[in-house]
């Protein structure tokens, strides 16, 4: 795995001498846009193994990349397709996914709508936390952008109605509603955390719905939104117990249940505040999240209610052709209110909170070619209830109640 | 404050001001089968940011980009509000979403207009002071 890591990594680095941008070429008289993307991370902490990768050891399993090939058929009708891979640690496992593919037909400015597998509209970056070259951050915070969390939010196979609305002089609306399912890869995070309680998922997923807005105010390049999304899964699988790294009851439980296990919704939505502002070279994000889950687990037996809040606020600047600056301080708080743990509201707990301060380099080698720099110093590990980053497998003998962590990525756009 | 000191400054800002090209410097040119003759600091932001793909007049058009120089730093920061790195990333997640391609880009004022010139609903912006034959001049309102 090291030599296919690195091997990529190499070739990687070869390309942008060879890669000129995007590649066009022509089909029955219609030009068809190829671009792809790729990054390689080395991290490395202090104390506690992070997002499933061997940190405290130095490591490189922190790969991603993809490529998509897109045409405009007619002035109003699109159509593409995304591939994307990656290797986090233990997430991603190189498993090819069809990243997005759809039909985009705008019918006005005001008015269109997108069919297929679609990106969700979700906060700020929700839709583009994979592409590396797009963000000042080696690491989006976490709070708001769990990338071990990626397949919960990440796209939906259904549709969008969208458009674009002019207010003259309340500025301009952006507007995204959406509904469809979604299905996980069994190489997330939540997976992986549910397999140290000692429970196999096989499929998770279901329905999902919601609506992003962004307005473009009169200030100029002030950008205020808010996005909501609500769902309606389901998972299933079975149990292993003797794997449980957590003491969950996971005996007690199986006994009941024969050894199958589902989980479903009752109520769980996820709410997104955000603003952005620009002024020239600088640019400032703040956003809030809040997840709420109500979901009936161990077939119907137990409700699980957690209220996990992130927010952040970050400040970038464009310090020359070259080099970016960048920080953020990033909150992370979960209450656990019940469920297979005892209840847990006090968030100054280790486990029920991460507070992220992280600065960044981003240097610019050429155009298609960006190398980041950037350091983590976490408090807290957030296992009460979710996965945070932090994982039982992982970190067999419990967890310090601070991590630094080091980040070197590179990446590449073609 | 003594009258040479109001002159130094008076200097030494207009020295400043010409130094920086700004959208006086800059003209919006479109093929000939776009119809309008003007067009709003509006629409020319929402053309270029890939949220407007048609004027109010109805004619659909399609943006291209200049690589670099004094003209796009002008035009991309009193119309769009950005930097051409911001650009650059502005673009490139719509496109990694899916939601638009990559605009045309070329390099030289010439190029530009030659592109213009002969695609239909094509709209760019070149130097003011640079030849328009073949494309039309659109004002901007």
């Amino acid at each position: 795995m090291k030599v296919k890591i690195i091997v990529l990594a190499a070739a990687l680095s070869l390309a942008p001498s060879l890669m000129h941008g995007q590649f066009d070429f022509k089909l029955a008289d219609r030009t068809i846009q190829v671009h792809s993307f790729a990054s390689q991370g080395f991290a490395s902490t202090n104390d506690n193994n992070y997002l499933t990768i061997k940190t405290t050891d130095g490591s490189f399993a922190m790969t991603d990349g993809g490529v998509n090939a897109s045409v405009a058929l007619t002035e109003k009708l699109r159509v593409g397709a995304q591939v994307y891979v990656r290797n986090f640690g233990r997430m991603g496992n190189w498993h090819p996914q069809v990243d997005w593919a759809y039909a985009d037909y705008r019918f006005k400015d005001w008015f269109g709508v997108r069919g297929g597998k679609v990106k969700t509209a979700l906060g700020l970056f929700n839709d583009t936390q994979d592409n590396d070259s797009l963000h000042t951050f080696a690491l989006l915070p976490q709070s708001d952008y769990p990338t071990d969390l990626r397949d919960a939010t990440i796209a939906h196979l259904g549709g969008d109605v969208y458009g674009n609305i002019e207010m003259k002089r309340l500025g301009s609306m952006a507007y995204t509603v959406y509904a469809g399912r979604r299905r996980d890869t069994k190489y997330g995070g939540y997976t992986l955390m549910v397999q140290d309680r000692g429970i196999n998922i096989d499929t998770y997923g279901g329905l999902q719905y919601g609506a992003d807005l962004k307005w473009s105010t009169p200030v100029k390049n002030l950008l205020i939104g808010g996005s909501h999304m609500a769902e309606d899964v389901l998972g299933s699988g079975f149990t292993v117990c003797k794997q449980a790294q957590v003491s969950v009851n996971c005996v007690v439980w199986t006994a009941k249940t024969n050894g199958n296990y589902q989980e479903r919704s009752r109520r769980d939505y996820i709410n997104f505040g955000y603003a952005e502002y620009t002024l020239g070279n600088l640019r400032l994000d703040y956003e809030m999240r809040r997840y709420w889950r109500d979901q009936m687990v161990w077939n119907d037996m137990i409700e699980v209610r957690a209220d996990t809040r992130g927010s952040y606020i970050s400040a970038a600047y464009r310090v020359s052709k070259r080099l970016e600056l960048g920080s953020y301080y990033s909150r992370f708080t979960c209450k656990y209110q019940s469920g297979v743990k005892p209840p847990s509201y006090d968030t100054s707990l280790p486990g029920n909170h991460i507070y992220d301060t992280v600065m960044t380099a981003r240097v610019d080698l050429a155009r298609f070619w960006n190398v980041k720099l950037e350091y983590h110093m976490m408090n807290g590990y957030g296992t009460n209830q979710s996965p945070a980053g932090f994982y039982a497998t992982d970190n067999p003998a419990g967890y310090q109640p601070k991590t630094g962590l080091a980040l070197i990525r590179t990446g590449w756009y073609f | 404050m003594k009258y040479s000191n109001w002159l130094l400054i008076a200097t030494v800002v207009g020295i400043c001001a010409g130094m920086t090209a700004s959208a006086a410097d800059v003209k919006v040119i479109a093929n000939q089968s776009v119809g309008a003759s003007s067009v709003s600091a509006d629409e020319l932001k929402g053309v270029f940011l890939a949220t407007k793909t048609s004027l109010s007049d109805g004619s659909h058009v399609e943006p291209v980009l200049a690589k670099g120089g004094p003209a796009h730093e002008a035009f991309i920061k009193d119309y769009l509000g950005k930097t051409d790195a911001a650009l650059q990333t502005y673009y490139r997640s719509l496109v990694f979403t899916g939601k638009a391609s990559m605009p045309k880009a070329a390099g030289t004022d010439a190029e530009i207009i030659a592109y213009v010139a002969k695609t239909k609903g094509a709209i760019g912006y070149v130097s003011a002071s640079a030849s328009a034959d073949g494309v039309k001049t659109l004002e901007v309102k």
